[in-house]
C-alpha cells in the first residue's frame, strides 16, 4: 500500500484545522444538509460556495493522491467509489441550484440587487455571472423573435412581473435539529384560528415554508 | 426525491461485515475504515459491504432487527396501534431490499424477512394515506409525522404538495385583492 | 375573435408532453403580430378621434388594447416556454442537440441554446475557486455493484475504476461495475447477463 494513500485524509485534516475547525467528515455532512435543504426548499436559500469551494479541494486532493498508486490498488478502487458518491451529492446540489436560479431568475437577480451592505449574498459569483447572461440572453431572444416586431408601445416586457415568483406557502417536511418554542401556525380558513407550536429537537413535521424559512438558514432545521 | 436517492442516502447506514481479506485502515474523506482481517467483524457503510459482498470478500452481518422474532412483534404493535411505531431504522425498507438482493445468502430466513418488513410496510402507508386524506379535508396547517421515515415521506410528497398547492392557490384567488400575481406564467 | 390565432400556438405547446419540441410556428406567428399591428393602428386613428370629441369610441379603444396585451403574453408565453423545452432537451441530451430537435427550432432559438451552452460552460469551468466541475454528469446517484456482462463485439482494452484494464472480446463475459457499463450496454457492446 502507497503512503500516498495512507496520509490522505489526516493530511487535508490538518491543513483545515488552522482555517477552520470542520473535519473533512463534517464538511461533507455540511454538504449533505445544503443538498436536502436545497433540494426541498421552494426559493432559492444562500449559496454555501465556502463549502462547495471545501469539498472539491477534498476530492482533487484524493484525486491526485490516487493518479500515484498502482493499478489494481484495493483501497484505491474504495476511494474512487467515495469520491463518486461525493461528487454526485455536489453536482445534484449545484444542479438544483442553477435549476431554481433558471426558473425565477428576474427575483433572485433582484434580491441580489436590493440586498444590504453587509448581507450574506444569494448567489455565488459564479451563479451571480450565470444568471445576468441568462437574463440577458433571454431578453434578447424575446426582442428579436417578437417584441421588437410588436406595436411600439408594446416592445417590452417587465420580466419581474411575467416570470413566476416562487411560492413560499408551499408545504415542506422538516426534522428539527436545534428545540424550537411558539412557532406561530397560521390557519388554513378564516374560521380556524392561529395557534402556536413547540417544535421539539428531533420532531418531524409537515407546515409551510413560510412559517419555518428562517430556521432553514439558521439550521435549525432540516427539510427532508 | 427519486427513491433511487432516499437509496443512496440508505447506503451511508452503517453495517458489519466478517472480510475474508486483509487491508490496513483506510481514511476516507467521510470517516476513516477498518483495519479489515479475515474473519474479524467490522464495521462499514453498506455501499461499501455490498460492493465487496459482490466480489465475494466478506460475509454481512445482518443487523440485529433484521430477525423474524422481532419483526413479527413489530408487526403486531404497527397494526394495533393508531399511529406510526417507532421503526428500527430510519432506512429498514431500503435496507431490506438491498442487503436481501445482494446478501440473502448471509440473512437467515430471508424470506419470511421479505414478508415481514412489507407487511410492516403497507400497514404503515395505509395509515399514511388515512391520515393524508385528514389533513387535507380538515384543512390543517400543521402535522406532525414522528417515526415516518424518508421513503415513506417520499411515497407520498409529490402527490401530497401538489395537492395542497393548488387547493391554497384556488382558495387564495377566492378571496378579494389576495392574488399577488402568482399564477402569471407570461 | 381577437387573440384565437394566439391561443392556437398556447394550444400546440399544451397538446406536446413535456419532452417534445414542435416545429417553430412562425406562420401563426406572424399572422398574430399582423392581428396586433391592425389593432394598433385602429387604435391610433380611434385615439385620435376620441380627441377631437368622440367619447364613445373609447370603450372599444379599451377593449382593443386588451387584446394587444393579450396577444403579447401568449406570444411570450409561447416563446418562453419554448426555451425551457430546448433547454430540458440540452440536459438530457447533452451538448449536441438531435437533428429533429434542431430542424424545429427557429434561428434565434438556435442563438439562445449555444448562448446558454456558453454561460453553462463558464459557470462550470469557474466553479470551485477556477478548478471546474461538469454538473451534467453525475446525474444518478453511483451504483458501487457489479452485473454480469457478455462482450456482444470486440472493444478492445476497457478501464474500470480501479485501474484494472480487462479486454472486450467478442463472446466474453465479465463482472464488471454497473455504472461502468451502461453507456456500452446502450452502444450495443455489452449485453447483461440476467442469472
Amino acid at each position: 500500500m502507497s503512503d500516498a494513500l495512507s496520509d490522505a485524509g489526516s493530511d487535508v485534516n490538518q491543513d483545515d484545522a488552522q482555517e477552520d475547525v470542520m473535519t473533512p467528515a463534517e464538511l461533507i455532512a455540511k454538504l449533505e444538509e445544503a443538498w436536502l435543504n436545497e433540494k426541498f426548499s421552494p426559493e432559492l436559500l444562500e449559496n454555501k460556495s465556502e463549502v462547495v469551494e471545501c469539498v472539491m479541494e477534498q476530492l482533487s486532493h484524493m484525486d491526485a493522491n490516487l493518479q500515484r498508486v498502482k493499478k489494481g490498488d484495493a483501497k484505491a478502487s474504495i476511494h474512487r467509489m467515495e469520491i463518486d458518491r461525493i461528487r454526485f451529492v455536489l453536482s445534484s446540489y449545484l444542479r438544483s441550484r442553477l435549476r431554481k436560479i433558471e426558473k425565477f431568475f428576474p427575483h433572485v437577480l433582484e434580491r441580489e440587487k436590493s440586498r444590504g451592505e453587509g448581507d450574506p449574498s444569494l448567489l455565488s459569483p459564479e451563479e451571480f455571472a450565470f444568471a445576468k447572461e441568462y437574463y440577458a440572453n433571454t431578453e434578447t431572444y424575446l426582442k428579436a423573435v417578437a417584441l421588437k416586431r410588436m406595436p411600439p408601445n408594446l416592445q417590452t416586457v417587465d420580466m419581474l412581473k411575467a416570470v413566476p415568483e416562487p411560492c413560499l406557502d408551499s408545504f415542506v417536511f422538516l426534522r428539527v435539529k436545534d428545540r424550537q418554542e411558539n412557532i406561530l401556525v397560521e390557519p388554513e380558513t378564516d374560521d380556524q384560528r392561529e395557534y402556536v407550536v413547540d417544535l421539539e429537537e428531533g420532531s418531524q413535521h409537515l407546515m409551510r415554508y413560510r412559517t419555518i424559512a428562517p430556521l432553514v438558514s439558521s439550521g435549525a432545521v432540516q427539510l427532508i | 426525491m427519486d427513491s433511487s436517492e432516499v437509496e443512496f442516502l440508505a447506503e451511508k447506514e452503517t453495517v458489519k461485515i466478517i472480510p475474508n481479506f486483509s487491508l490496513d485502515r483506510i481514511y476516507l474523506i467521510g470517516g476513516d475504515l477498518g483495519p479489515f482481517n479475515p474473519g474479524l467483524p467490522v464495521d462499514v457503510p453498506v455501499w461499501l459491504a455490498l460492493n465487496l459482498k459482490q466480489r465475494q470478500k466478506c460475509r454481512i452481518v445482518p443487523p440485529a432487527w433484521m430477525d423474524v422474532e422481532k419483526l413479527e412483534e413489530m408487526r403486531e404493535l404497527e397494526r394495533k396501534e393508531d399511529t406510526f411505531t417507532p421503526v428500527p431504522s430510519p432506512y429498514y425498507m431500503e435496507l431490506t431490499k438491498l442487503l436481501l438482493n445482494y446478501a440473502s445468502d448471509n440473512i437467515p430466513k430471508a424470506d419470511e424477512i421479505r414478508t415481514l418488513v412489507k407487511d410492516i410496510w403497507d400497514t404503515r402507508i395505509a395509515k399514511l394515506r388515512l391520515s393524508a386524506d385528514s389533513f387535507i379535508s380538515q384543512l390543517e396547517a400543521h402535522a406532525k409525522l414522528d417515526n415516518l421515515t424518508l421513503m415513506e415521506i417520499n411515497t407520498i410528497r409529490a402527490f401530497l404538495l401538489d395537492s395542497l398547492n393548488c387547493m391554497y392557490k384556488l382558495r387564495s384567488n377566492l378571496q378579494p385583492g389576495s392574488s399577488k400575481g402568482q399564477f402569471t406564467d407570461y | 375573435m381577437f387573440c384565437e390565432k394566439a391561443i392556437e400556438l398556447i394550444r400546440e405547446l399544451h397538446r406536446m408532453s413535456d419532452g417534445q419540441l414542435p416545429a417553430f410556428n412562425e406562420d401563426v406567428l406572424r399572422q398574430v403580430l399582423q392581428e396586433m399591428e391592425a389593432l394598433y393602428e385602429q387604435n391610433q386613428t380611434d385615439v385620435n378621434e376620441a380627441k377631437a370629441g368622440r367619447a364613445e369610441l373609447i370603450p372599444s379603444i379599451k377593449l382593443r388594447h386588451c387584446c394587444l396585451l393579450r396577444n403579447q403574453r401568449c406570444l411570450t408565453a409561447y416563446l418562453y416556454d419554448r426555451l425551457l423545452r430546448i433547454r430540458a432537451l440540452r440536459w438530457e441530451y447533452g451538448s449536441v442537440l438531435p437533428a429533429n430537435v434542431r430542424f424545429h427550432m427557429c434561428a434565434e432559438e438556435v442563438q439562445w441554446i449555444s448562448q446558454y451552452k456558453k454561460s453553462l460552460a463558464s459557470f462550470m469551468r469557474s466553479l470551485g475557486g477556477g478548478e471546474g466541475l461538469d454538473i451534467t454528469q453525475d446525474m444518478k446517484p453511483p451504483k458501487s455493484l457489479y452485473i454480469e456482462v457478455r462482450c456482444l463485439k470486440d472493444h478492445g482494452e476497457f478501464e474500470i475504476d480501479d485501474g484494472t484494464v480487462i479486454l472486450l472480446k467478442k463472446n466474453s463475459q465479465h463482472f464488471l461495475p454497473r455504472w461502468k457499463c451502461e453507456q456500452l450496454i446502450r452502444q450495443g457492446v455489452l449485453e447483461h447477463v440476467m442469472s
